[in-house]
This record gives structure tokens, C-alpha cells and sequence, in this order.
């Protein structure tokens, strides 16, 4: 089967006045139907620019789309005229972000900013729109969704707030949902019912989700499949189970152990020694190299991501030889 | 809504009243009055002159007369055209001015925005330098520098467009421009700064995630937020915008108000002052509360507040 | 010791900051040619009687108005004065109401806005609508009136543009020291023993020294112009004196005969203007710390 999000080699850079930013370098990854692809790296490693890449939403000047090409539904997202881009974010592929404080528009009702999406790409008239924006607000939990379509972002909590940018980005039914650390401002039966709702969007529609966070905890129990990055690469890429059983980075293997459930007895949490290089610099061989109690001679000359077994690659060369 | 605009007429009412106090007491304290001339006229006649207008009464008589005709309406009669009141005088010259500003004020609007907005959607490149140094220029050349050699260039050499009057649309090009000038500059540069902000912010990101057209982006995301800057500076630039009408009705021979004040400011016309004075301070008062409802209207963060 | 070395860091960034500032400032190439010229104007300013080729008022009635040439650069008014020799004396008053007026807004600015921030409260919630009330009145119209009645002079055409544009100013110092007040420096100033007035002296008004520098600096032209707007209507300078709004209210009379007397002035007026705007425009992007992040 067609997977249906194809990656390849995607690099985009910016070019600031410091030197230019190898924000994401060469990173590749497929998404099936229905499947939930996490991708997990601190702040700055990569993951979000990633994920905007493919919207068009990096700001050019002063981002560059260097290399790459995503297929999705026969084109190549990275080489589409605008107007053909204009049609699939928002509609088949959609987002939602961080910070929910700011991502909403102050000057326009919730149900304007919900209904847009509707009116413009499925042609709906206001009737329906606004129908279907009811429901929507009604099933990511919001009471009284009818009178709450005329109030402003601002009269909204921000956990109502990031319940009504998760609406907006499944109403239109989307085939892709990019979230972009979509829980972190709920309380945790909110959240429990969010991914809930996005799991039985997934069921019934087929929508594949890719999640971006830097909480591995949160992906163990969402994801099919995980992508590690690290200074804007891939590090680590295996199927959920796999990558939590036997992490064969050890990046991966750093973030894990410093999860705060990882650490049951009580000793003080770790934290990975040392600081992410500096992205404006080109950087030779391994780029957690630096940082890694295992590093050798070799880990400076060139690596690449290879497969050490079925759904399992790794970019670290001493867990390619079997040596870690 | 109401409630604040009602509050805001309310509050208005004492500050009228010590802006018509303060102008009244000045302008009569001072040295000199209507009738004193170089050459000096039999005291006889002066006397029945000042008579004539109460002007030989106590200073607080002619205040209380003076705020009684206020109340009913009456702004007197004016003191240099024996034959007519201050009301007439007002209700002939007023129009033109506030045609002329209105002309001014689409003129500033239509090219200042136009500018910012197209500034701000390019910045650093040479979309955004143009208009900004033409808007540097807008401010850097005042309107007293700029009719007279709008007049002579288009006026005189080029003979496109009368020197003078306020009659034909033709004799309406040149005034406009000038007046509008100076506030097309300064609505470009805060349009400018006013979309930037904006377009930095996440929302916009969160529409164009949505797939929307950049014009939609900017047109129905972008453009409320950026604008407030500007209408903010509209209410009190209003102000300007009538001062600047004395320079323009003078060099293009207007029959404005702002050409009747200054002459009847230097002719110590007391009445006319104080009539002009508090027809301005309730236009410059009525002005800042449109502003500031179009600011609420615009921003809801601002209705609860 | 944790609030000494606060007060040390405070310290240390506010030096990094004029640095920076300044090194920002070198870049700007329109802001730099402002401030050579301001300097060159400033300069000539103080040595006119020196350089002057002729006396401003020595008229010359053979001669009437003369287009410019070797002997009158800028060519002579109606009574054959030299025009040079004019723009050179008017500059030195348009200059002079400029910075002096500034200066009475400055002071007046300062010493209300730091009161209303500092005090707080009631007493600055007062001051405050009574800012808010007098920027809603029509001043140049009072300004034309007092120049009016009480006498075209020059000290009173200071305070009456002086008490035009302290608002602003007022405005901008409150809001800079009430934002101030939230910071550790000031309690690590008032746990050391500091007195109110100190604080107020030693620390406020220092830190909110860049915003004060940059409106100013765009004050002083919004004040000529005010001073050209008076003098236009012949309520500012008066004869036999000379400033550039009398040179161009006077040009502007005769322009179709002679209208390099309209132009000149024009020019040094506006090339001025620029140049204030542009170091103001500079200074506010050097020291705004929002656009100095990149």
C-alpha cells in the first residue's frame, strides 16, 4: 500500500545574519493511513519547523526549503505552485499549536474563525457551517457551544481556548492532523477526552495524526510509530513498542532516563550533560557526539540512519555494529 | 455602550466650560480690544462703540451675558462685521473647512494606508523603502512649504489647477493634497508598524495553517489589528488637521473658518474667538469619542475593560 | 547577598545596552548623516556673526531681489538683503526655539510623568486624566491666541510651544517608571536604606533614559515646525529677526517673482526636519530592545 505521507530528505535552513540555521537537515519519514507518527526532540531540535515545512508556513526570507520532497496524494507538497498548496492545509492536512493563548484571532468570534475553514474549502453554506461548528465544539467539550459562538478568544480560559483551535482543526475532517504539543495546557480528563475524540476521528475517517512533543510519556501511549530528532536529524526511528523496549540511541536512551516516571527511587532526575550544538555551524558526524558518554573516534566521520532490524533504524554507527 | 458614551458627553460638559472660561478671561485681560486703532478715534464715539456691545460693563456681567446667550444657542454678534453675528459667520465659513478636511482626511486615509499596508506586507525590500522615505518626506515638508510649491508648479507653470477659490471640484485638488499630506505620512508609518506587529503574531500563523489566500489573511486577520494604531492617531490628529487648515485656507484663499479665525484673532474679535474656540474644542471632543468607539468596536479585548 | 548582585547585573546590562545601542547606531546610515548635520548646523549656528558674509539686515535697494550668483549664493530678497546671510540667522533662532522649547517640554514632561509613576494611586490617576483632558484641547488655537494678545515675544513663544508638547513626554516617562517600579533593582535600592527621592534620582530616572533620549530627539522638529507654523502666520519671530518660517511665509508672498526666496529656506528647513527625524528614527531602533533582537 501507497503510504500516505512520503518525507524525503526534507532540509530547510535559515538564513540569518548570524550564519545560516540548519533548523532541519536531511530528515525522512512516511506516515500510513490511520497511523499515529510521533516525533519527539527538545526545543530546537527541528520537530515543529519540520511539520511547518510541509504547510508552507516557514517564513521566507529569512527560512529556505533546501532539499526534499513530501509526497502526499500524488504531488510534492515542497514543489506545488501556492494556489495548489492553498487547497490541502486546512483542509486535508491540518494543524494545531502550542500556545493557545496566541493562536486564535482577538478580533473575530470563535464561530467566524471556526466556520471559515468550512465556508471556504467545503463550500458549506452558514447554515451548515455553523451547525457543524456546534458540534464540534460540543464533542472537544465546550457547554453551551451555541451562545459561545459570538464570544471572543479573550472571554475564553486557556483550556477552552486550546479545545477550540483542536476543534477548528478537525472539522474539516482532515486526512493529516499535525499537533503540535496539543494537550499541554488541559487538565488531564480533558486531555484524556481530546485524544479520545482524535482516536475516533481516526477509526472513522482513516486521518493519520502526527504528534510533536518533547514528552516521550506522551507518546507511549498514543503512537504506532516514534522519530527521534535531534539538531534538526533524525537520531532514532522504530515503531513505538520497539523504541520504548529497546532504545538503540543513545539520545533516546538520555531522554529517557530522564523522564520523571522512568525515576522511581527517588534519586534526583538526570539531565543530559552539556548543551545542543550550535545549528549556524556545520556539523561533522554525529551531532549528540559531543555530549555522549559513548562516543569513539568513528562517531565524527559520516553516519547515517540504517536499519538494524524490522521497523527499527538508528543513527548511531556503534548500535549499527551491534557494539551498544 | 451607551453607558460610556453618555459618561464621556457628561465629562465633557466641564471641560467645554473651562476651555470657554479660560479663553474669555484671557483674551479679555489682555492689553488691547477690538476698537483700539493706530489712529485715535474721538473718545466719544469709542465710548458709545464699547457701549454699543457692553463692553464698558463689569467684567463679570459681560461673562454671565455671555454664558447665557451660550446656553440658547446665541455666539453674539461679532465685533469687526457689524452686520453679522458670529452664528452666521460660522454657519457660511464652517462647511468649506470641514469639506476641505473631509477631502484631506480620504486623501491621508486612501494613500496612507495603501502605503503602510503594502510597506509591511515586504519588509526591507524596496516595497517598504519607497513609501517610507516618501512618507519621511510627507512629514519633513510642511504644508506651508508644500502649497506654495504645489501652487507654483501646478498651479502657475504647469496651469493644471486654479491659484485660488473653493468653487469647482478642480479648485478642491490642491488644497487637499496639502492638508492630506502630512497625515498620509504619518497614517503610512503607523499602518506599517501597526501590520507588522500583527502579522508577527501566532493567530496569523493559525490562518494561513487554515489554506486561506494571503489576501484573506490580510484582509479579514490582519488589517483590524493594524489599523488601530492609526485610528488611534486619527482622533487627536483631527486637532492638527485643523490648524493645518489655517496654512492651507490661507495660501489657496479659502473662505474656511480657520482663515476667519486667524483674521479674527488678529483683529481681537472677541466673540468670533470664543466662538471659534468652542466649535473646534466640541469637534476635537466629539472626534476622540468616535475614535475611541471604533477602537472598541475593532477590539473586543477593549469592551469589557 | 542575593540583591547586591541584582543591582551589579542591572548595572552591567544597562552599560552593555548604550554599547550596543551605539554600535547599532553606526550602522544606520541615514541616522548617522542626521547627526553629522545636526552637529555641522549646531556648529555654524554658533559662529553665524563670524561667517556671515554680509549683515542680515543690510538692505541693499539698488539691488532689490536678485536671483542667486557669485556674490549672493542664495540671491537676495525684496529689499536686497542677502538671503544666505538670512537662512544662516534664521537657522540660529529656528535652532534655538527648538532646542529651548524642548527643553521646557523636557522639564515639565519629566518632572510630571516621574511624579504621577512614582506616587501612583489616586494622585496619579488624576494627573493622568488631566493629561488625557488636555490633549483633547485645541492648543495651537490657544497658542495662536496668547501669541495674539500677549505680545509676539520670543520667551513666551518658548513656554507656549513648551506647554504644548510636555504631554507626550509625561505620557512616556510615567509608563517607563511604572514598569520600572515591578523591577528587583528598586527593591534592592529601598531594602538598602535609599530615600524616595534617591531612587528617584539615582535609578528611575536613569533607566528610563532611552525612551526620554528618543522622543526628544523627535520632539525638537515637531517644535520647529510648531515655531515655522507661527511665524508662517506671523505670530512667531518677528521682523527685523529672521527664522525659516518668516523666510518662507515671505518667499512664499513673492514666489512668482522670485522664487529662490521660497525655496532655499524651504530646503533648509525640511533638510533639517530630516535629519532630526531620521537620528530620532535611529536612536528608537537602536535602544528599542524589541527591534534590536535580530
Amino acid at each position: 500500500m501507497m503510504p500516505l505521507l512520503t518525507v524525503e530528505n526534507l532540509a530547510t535552513h535559515f538564513h540569518t545574519r548570524a550564519g545560516i540555521v540548519r533548523a532541519v537537515d536531511g530528515v525522512s519519514y512516511t506516515l500510513e493511513k490511520g497511523q499515529t507518527l510521533g516525533i519527539v526532540g527538545e526545543s530546537g531540535s527541528g520537530k515543529s519547523v519540520s511539520c511547518y515545512s510541509l504547510l508552507g508556513l516557514i517564513p521566507m526570507p529569512p527560512g529556505r526549503i533546501e532539499s526534499g520532497s513530501a509526497h502526499f496524494d500524488g504531488g510534492d507538497l515542497l514543489n506545488i505552485s501556492k494556489d495548489e498548496l492553498r487547497k490541502i492545509p486546512g483542509q486535508r492536512i491540518s494543524m494545531i499549536f502550542q500556545d493557545p493563548m496566541t493562536a486564535l484571532n482577538p478580533y473575530m468570534t470563535i464561530g467566524a474563525q471556526l466556520m471559515e475553514p468550512l465556508l471556504l474549502h467545503k463550500g458549506l453554506s452558514k447554515e451548515e457551517a455553523a451547525k457543524r461548528s456546534i458540534e464540534m465544539l460540543e464533542a472537544v467539550g465546550i457547554q453551551d457551544a451555541e451562545q459561545r459562538m459570538n464570544a471572543h478568544p479573550h472571554q475564553f480560559s486557556g483550556g477552552m481556548r486550546q479545545r477550540v483551535v483542536i476543534a477548528m482543526a478537525l472539522i474539516t475532517e482532515p486526512d493529516i492532523l499535525i499537533a503540535d504539543e496539543p494537550t499541554t495546557a488541559l487538565d488531564v480528563t480533558v486531555q484524556a477526552q481530546i485524544l479520545e475524540l482524535i482516536k475516533s476521528l481516526q477509526e472513522k475517517n482513516g486521518m493519520a495524526v502526527i504528534l510533536i512533543t518533547h514528552d516521550l510519556g506522551v507518546i507511549a501511549g498514543t503512537c504506532d510509530s516514534v522519530a527521534v530528532m535531534y539538531a534538526g536529524r533524525l537520531v532514532e526511528q522504530a515503531s513505538a513498542s520497539s523504541l520504548f523496549h529497546s532504545p538503540r540511541h543513545p539520545y533516546t536512551h538520555a531522554l529517557m532516563k530522564s523522564l520523571p516516571s522512568m525515576n522511581t527511587d527517588g534519586k534526583e532526575l538526570y539531565s543530559i550533560p552539556g548543551m545542543p550544538p550550535d545549528l549556524t555551524k556545520p556539523i561533522e558526524g554525529c551531532a549528540f557526539a559531543a555530549r555522549c558518554e559513548h562516543a569513539i573516534e568513528a562517531c565524527r566521520g559520516d553516519i547515517h540512519l540504517h536499519s538494524i532490524m524490522p521497523d527499527h533504524a538508528t543513527a548511531c554507527i556503534r548500535a549499527q555494529k551491534g557494539e551498544l | 455602550m451607551k453607558k460610556i458614551v453618555l459618561k464621556r458627553l457628561l465629562e465633557s460638559i466641564p471641560v467645554l466650560w473651562a476651555i470657554v472660561t479660560i479663553t474669555f478671561f484671557l483674551i479679555r485681560l489682555a492689553p488691547g480690544g477690538p476698537f483700539d486703532r493706530e489712529k485715535e478715534l474721538d473718545p466719544q464715539i469709542q465710548e458709545r462703540i464699547e457701549a454699543h456691545y457692553n463692553l464698558n460693563a463689569p467684567l463679570m456681567e459681560q461673562y454671565t451675558d455671555y454664558m447665557g446667550g451660550l446656553l440658547s444657542g446665541d455666539f453674539g454678534p461679532s465685533f469687526k462685521n457689524a452686520s453679522s453675528s458670529v452664528n452666521e459667520l460660522i454657519a457660511q465659513s464652517f462647511p468649506v473647512s470641514l469639506e476641505l478636511g473631509f477631502y484631506a482626511l480620504c486623501v491621508a486615509l486612501l494613500i496612507g494606508l495603501t502605503a503602510g499596508i503594502i510597506a509591511a506586507l515586504k519588509p526591507n525590500s524596496w516595497q517598504d523603502y519607497t513609501p517610507m522615505t516618501l512618507a519621511m518626506i510627507g512629514i519633513c515638508v510642511p504644508n506651508f512649504v508644500l502649497g506654495p510649491i504645489l501652487l507654483l508648479i501646478f498651479g502657475i507653470n504647469l496651469g493644471w489647477f486654479p491659484v485660488s477659490g473653493w468653487e469647482e471640484a478642480a479648485d478642491k485638488v490642491l488644497p487637499s493634497i496639502t492638508l492630506g499630506a502630512m497625515y498620509a505620512a504619518y497614517i503610512a508609518r503607523l499602518s506599517r508598524g501597526g501590520m507588522l506587529e500583527v502579522l508577527s503574531n501566532d493567530f496569523i500563523r493559525t490562518a494561513r495553517a487554515k489554506g486561506l489566500s494571503e489576501t484573506r489573511v490580510i484582509l479579514k486577520h490582519a488589517l483590524r489589528g493594524g489599523v488601530t494604531p492609526v485610528i488611534a492617531f486619527l482622533g487627536p490628529a483631527t486637532a492638527g488637521l485643523l490648524s493645518g487648515s489655517f496654512v492651507v485656507e490661507t495660501v489657496f484663499q479659502i473662505p474656511g473658518l480657520g482663515k476667519l479665525f486667524v483674521e479674527s484673532a488678529f483683529n481681537r474679535d472677541y466673540t468670533m474667538i470664543l466662538g471659534t474656540v468652542i466649535l473646534y474644542a466640541t469637534l476635537i471632543l466629539i472626534l476622540n469619542l468616535i475614535s475611541d468607539l471604533l477602537l472598541t468596536w475593532i477590539d473586543p479585548r477593549l469592551r469589557n475593560a | 547577598m542575593p540583591n547586591t548582585s541584582q543591582s551589579t547585573y542591572e548595572v552591567e546590562q544597562g552599560q552593555s545596552l548604550w554599547k550596543d545601542a551605539f554600535r547599532r547606531l553606526k550602522k544606520n546610515k541615514l541616522a548617522l548623516f542626521g547627526a553629522c548635520f545636526l552637529i555641522f548646523l549646531t556648529g555654524i549656528s554658533l559662529i553665524t556673526p563670524l561667517i556671515a558674509p554680509y549683515e542680515y539686515d543690510a538692505p541693499d535697494y539698488a539691488l532689490g531681489a536678485a536671483g542667486p550668483s557669485a556674490e549672493h549664493w542664495f540671491g537676495t530678497d525684496l529689499i536686497g538683503r542677502d538671503l544666505f546671510t538670512r537662512i544662516l540667522y534664521g537657522g540660529r533662532i529656528s535652532l534655538m526655539v527648538g532646542f529651548v522649547a524642548t527643553a521646557v517640554s523636557l522639564l515639565v514632561g519629566v518632572l510630571y510623568g516621574a511624579t504621577a509613576g512614582f506616587l501612583g494611586g489616586r494622585i496619579d490617576s488624576v494627573m493622568m486624566r488631566i493629561v488625557d483632558i488636555m490633549y483633547a484641547l485645541p492648543f495651537t488655537i490657544f497658542v495662536i491666541i496668547l501669541m495674539v494678545f500677549f505680545g509676539r515675544n520670543i520667551i513666551l513663544l518658548f513656554l507656549a510651544i513648551g506647554a504644548v508638547e510636555w504631554l507626550t513626554m509625561a505620557r512616556i516617562v510615567r509608563s517607563q517608571i511604572l514598569s520600572l517600579k515591578e523591577k528587583e533593582f528598586v527593591e534592592a535600592a529601598i531594602s538598602m536604606g535609599l530615600s524616595r527621592f534617591q531612587i528617584l534620582t539615582r535609578h528611575l530616572i536613569p533607566n528610563t533614559l532611552g525612551p526620554i533620549i528618543v522622543y526628544t530627539t523627535l520632539t525638537i522638529p515637531n517644535v520647529m515646525l510648531l515655531e515655522a507654523f507661527l511665524s508662517f502666520l506671523g505670530l512667531g519671530v518677528q521682523p527685523p529677526m529672521s527664522s525659516w518660517g518668516l523666510l518662507i511665509h515671505d518667499g512664499a508672498d513673492s514666489m512668482l517673482e522670485s522664487p529662490w526666496l521660497l525655496i532655499y529656506p524651504s530646503i533648509a528647513l525640511s533638510l533639517t526636519l530630516f535629519s532630526l527625524n531620521f537620528l530620532g528614527d535611529g536612536l528608537r531602533d537602536a535602544l528599542d530592545p524589541r527591534v534590536a533582537k535580530d
